[in-house]
């Protein structure tokens, strides 16, 4: 089930992370490496589809916000044990972010489909159609 | 002097083995998941990162003192996707902890939610701290 498929696709996204470091899609900004949370953008049929983990972070605490082309992700993300509690090892972080992204091109508000399972937050934003290209014929 | 260096043969057979053990034989890129570990009075409490781990695709096993824990992701999702702009790569998830004697193995709690797994692991009667009475 996960054998060629899984295999292709990720030494197809390790080459476009590489590719990502000399590459500003965003332009150049303040946020550039080492920001929360990670995403991964596709493309599909014309249409972006945004994903990015967010382990741990409750729908509620979730802020998604579209203007144009720029798309607003911002949150808090909560990591809480007992006062009783005595840590061994706290690798996760518990934070606020806020991130903005420029995308290239204008967004659908109207038709943004926004999913969160499993810690999992897909976004498919379809291009607008006031910004889709249009086909001249030529005479 | 010969002694010594079969000795020393076997120690690095010994760490290729070891090794090779954590070889595996799945496709796809495993990453090692983000976990807290804390204890209260009553239990261990061991908290991993899973993003888009699904509670069917997700194994914990214990055997011998180990604790293994094997999360898949789904790939299908990815599919017909071009990825245009990256910061994180996908794969599955697995680690493995050594869970001492003061744990009751019999009776850990899994629970997976939001990507998070917690694993209530309770402490045996026995490793409670007791107070011993000089006499």
């Amino acid at each position: 089930m996960f054998g060629r498929l899984s295999n292709g696709l990720d030494i197809a996204i390790q080459k476009a992370v590489e590719k990502a470091r000399d590459n500003n899609f965003f332009e150049a900004g303040t946020t550039g490496r080492g920001v929360y949370p990670f995403i991964n953008l596709f493309e599909k049929e014309g249409d972006l589809v945004l994903a990015a983990e967010l382990p741990g972070v409750k729908k509620e605490d979730l802020i998604l916000e579209v203007r144009e082309d720029v798309l607003r992700l911002a949150g808090t993300r909560r990591i809480e044990y007992g006062q009783d509690c005595s840590c061994h090892r706290l690798e996760r972080k518990g934070l606020n972010f806020d991130r903005s992204l420029k995308l290239p091109f204008r967004i659908e508000g109207g038709g943004i489909l926004a999913e969160f399972k499993n810690g999992l937050l897909t976004v498919v934003l379809p291009r607008a159609e006031a910004d889709k290209p249009k086909k001249i014929v030529i005479n | 002097m010969a002694e010594n260096t079969i000795a020393a043969k076997t120690e690095v057979q010994d760490l290729q083995k070891k090794e090779h053990k954590e070889e595996r034989t799945v496709a796809g890129r495993f990453f090692i998941p983000q976990t807290d570990i804390v204890e209260n009075k009553e239990s261990l409490i061991v908290t991993m990162d899973l993003p888009g781990v699904k509670k069917e695709d997700l194994r914990i096993k214990l055997e011998n003192n180990i604790l293994e824990i094997d999360g898949r992701i789904d790939y299908s999702p990815y599919e017909k996707l071009n990825p245009v702009y990256t910061e994180y790569n996908i794969g599955n998830y697995a680690r493995s902890f050594t869970v001492s004697h003061a744990v009751d193995t019999r009776n850990i709690e899994a629970v997976l939610n939001d990507g998070v797994l917690t694993l209530t692991l309770l402490k045996t009667p026995e490793a409670e701290p007791r107070e011993i009475r000089v006499q």
